[in-house]
């Protein structure tokens, strides 16, 4: 038997269907479910140029990660409450094949909420194009090469340290404020090093000051006997040496044991790693030497985020049982910006992360100072100003000299003979 | 001209380090076919030992000189029982011997690793001298004077030993050709087994002066300074140790020179020569001499 329905029952069925699917649509927020974690992605170096960098940055990250999990987790605004964090950390070894795959890992078969790179220019560079292709905000903490930062995206923050495009800026302003002309640059080939050393030529040039010697070594140069040598030839006044932290103590014993003497020597490692240099260099030959002193090495007090450097200091010694470098602070920050991301964040999305961000800058101070980003990514605060390091009784103590408002003491120039 | 006169002698004392520290590679490839991948951790693991003569026990990192030779037989011995005769009997005994050592050195690696840490250790600056020497004006570290030193008394001491002994007579035997040898009676195994142990005995001395020349130890430079001494081997010829000093010196030299001149190009020396001298002299610069002798 045919059984007639009448029209105006099915069109009120479609009507109660299409209705019930609008309002699922217009409530994504409240619908979505809050995840058990929030997962944070992670690469380091147990071994390798950069392990001892990479795994002090991975601490700090580790050490904020279980204090918010102490506290029941981090706030998350999309979510409107407090979620666990968990972070998964893989080994690249210093290498940027292993970290280009392991990164691709993170985000394709672990697909991490949060994304943020290993330690330093090198192993940072590989993540970039990956989490600009999966439309991830990378967040960077100490890929600081200038090149990185060249056009505007919502997939890059540069959080714990400043561009290379900013970051000699001071270091340059010191060179000609003591009215040094005649300036030997030696970089590594790297996009840290080499940005840097670009930056510092620009600025120098504007002061009128053209490099006696500027040149790059390969980034795995260990010996600088010949090069010290040649770079004397060119009768300069200050040496500035931009390498990692191999570089670095290559580079300063090979000047100590050179008899050569210069009246300003400049490296960048002994103000963030300055226990792993003095124990390599000696106090001795690190005397008189420049360098950026990062926290804890300055001191930030007033803070709108997290524990000011003194507390975080204080209470990283008491939990890691050894007092924090900069790199273990940077990891920290690197998790206080996540933080502050997720609770300012409205909707659980990659681009309402990188929004907060932006919303942040210029807002924010941590214990590495002022956060500041511009539309490409790069971090415009946190300035490094420039320190010497000064004998004191058997070892040494850094002295910032410029800028004059962070001044502590003034500069021993021309560095006196040892 | 002074420029050139510092990269021409402070190339000669860098290359024979090197040639120090490629030279123990090319014995044992010399003797028996084998490449040992792990070449470069043997050198770490001499660092290491002057490391902890001098930050453990207060010595001076010199004595790792006579440590390394101890440490050699400690290790070599029981190492060259276990791998070298059971590789020598597979088919391809180099490519198996090219995994094998793969293997033992990511070990070596992974030790230092737990031992040490990723940090960078180096050693007393005055350990071997506070001062510098001069020669034709050019002045250089003491270290580098005293890590030649040993460098040219212990290959002088490696000729003596193939030039007047009755082991090293045997050796080259071995190194001419195995199965002659082996039938006018050398006994093949005890041979190959001791040059096996002066093979890492020399990697292990060379290591003792790495601090000094590289600046630091790390558990991650010992892949690189085992290319290196393939570099070094494969320039002064494959399989004639002697040839390795040639092979040291050009690389040295040429190296150095691009330091001074093209700084940004100086690591491409090596691989550049090993290019050419494959090109040119596929059996290195003193291949056709090791032949003949």
């Amino acid at each position: 038997m045919r059984v007639v329905r009448p029209v105006w029952l099915l069109s009120a069925a479609v009507l109660i269907f299409a209705g019930l699917m609008l309002a699922g649509a217009l409530r994504p927020a409240l619908a979505a479910t809050a995840p058990s974690e929030i997962k944070i992605g992670t690469l380091y170096a147990s071994s390798g140029t950069f392990a001892v960098a990479s795994q002090g940055q991975y601490q700090g990250l580790q050490y904020w990660a279980a204090a918010v999990n102490k506290d029941g987790g981090v706030f998350v605004k999309a979510f409107n409450k407090k979620i666990p964090v968990k972070v998964i950390a893989y080994d690249d070894q210093s290498s940027t094949s292993t970290a280009t795959t392991l990164y691709n890992q993170l985000i394709t078969q672990d697909k991490v909420d949060i994304l943020i790179a290993d330690f330093g220019s090198v192993l940072t560079s590989v993540a970039i194009p990956l989490a600009e292709e999966h439309h991830m905000l990378l967040i960077d903490p100490t890929g600081s090469g200038a090149n990185f930062f060249t056009k505007k995206t919502d997939y890059l923050a540069d959080v714990s340290i400043p561009s290379s495009a900013v970051w000699p800026v001071p270091l340059a302003k010191f060179v000609l404020a003591q009215k040094i002309k005649r300036v030997a640059i030696i970089y590594d080939s790297n996009d840290f090093d080499a940005s840097q050393a670009e930056t510092l030529k620009s600025v120098l040039a504007e002061g009128g000051v053209t490099p006696v010697y500027y040149n790059g070594v390969p980034t795995t140069e260990s010996n600088y006997a010949v090069l010290l040598h040649t770079i004397a030839a060119t009768h300069p006044d200050a040496v500035l040496e931009f390498g990692y932290a191999p570089n670095d103590i290559a580079f300063l014993r090979d000047l100590a044991s050179s008899g050569l003497h210069f009246n300003m020597t400049f490296t960048i490692f002994p103000g963030q790693l300055s226990a792993l240099i003095t124990k390599n260099v000696g106090a001795k030959a690190l005397a008189y030497t420049y360098t950026y002193p990062t926290p804890p090495l300055v001191r930030y007090t007033s803070v709108t985020l997290g524990a000011t450097t003194d507390q975080f200091v204080k209470e990283y010694t008491a939990a890691s049982k050894s007092a924090p470098n900069f790199l273990n602070a940077a990891g920290y920050n690197n998790g206080l910006i996540v933080q502050e991301m997720l609770a300012l964040a409205p909707q659980f999305t990659q681009l309402d992360f990188h929004q907060a961000l932006m919303d942040m800058s210029g807002k924010t101070t941590t214990l590495l100072g002022e956060f500041k980003i511009n539309e490409n990514g790069a971090q415009l605060g946190e300035l490094l100003p420039v320190a010497q390091i000064v004998p004191e009784g058997e070892g040494n103590k850094f002295v910032v000299i410029y800028p004059d408002d962070k001044a502590t003491g003034k500069a021993v120039y021309p560095a006196p003979q040892p | 001209m002074s420029l050139l006169e510092y990269a021409l002698i402070g190339g000669i004392l860098y290359g024979i380090f090197f040639a120090l520290v490629g030279i123990g590679l090319n014995l044992i490839f010399g003797v028996m076919r084998i490449i040992n991948l792990a070449h470069g951790q043997f050198v770490l693991l001499g660092g290491y030992g002057a490391y902890l003569l001098s930050a453990r026990l207060n010595l001076n990192p010199i004595l790792g000189v006579p440590l390394a030779l101890l440490g050699a037989v400690v290790v070599a011995v029981p190492l060259y029982y276990a791998v070298v005769p059971r590789l020598q009997r597979s088919r391809d005994p180099e490519m198996l011997s090219f995994i094998l050592f793969f293997g033992i050195a990511q070990m070596i690696d992974a030790i230092l690793l737990a031992v040490f840490g990723a940090d960078q250790r180096s050693l007393p600056q005055d350990a071997l001298g506070a001062g510098s020497i001069a020669v034709l004006g050019q002045s250089f570290p003491d270290s580098w004077w005293v890590a030649t030193a040993v460098s040219l008394l212990v290959i002088g001491g490696l000729f003596l030993y193939f030039t007047r002994t009755r082991l090293g007579f045997a050796t080259r035997a071995i190194m001419a050709n195995r199965e002659e040898a082996l039938s006018t009676g050398i006994d093949v195994q005890v041979v190959s087994a001791i040059s096996f142990v002066i093979g890492i005995a020399l990697a292990g001395i060379a290591g003792v002066f790495v601090p000094y020349m590289l600046g630091s130890i790390s558990p991650d430079i010992g892949n690189e300074l085992t290319t290196t001494s393939f570099a070094v081997i494969i320039i002064g010829s494959l399989g004639n140790p002697l040839g390795t000093v040639v092979g040291g010196l050009v690389f040295g030299v040429g190296t150095l020179f691009m330091q001074t001149f093209f700084p940004s190009w100086s690591n491409l020396v090596p691989y550049a020569l090993l290019v050419i001298i494959v090109l040119i002299r596929p059996a290195g610069l003193l291949g056709r001499a090791v032949r003949v002798a």
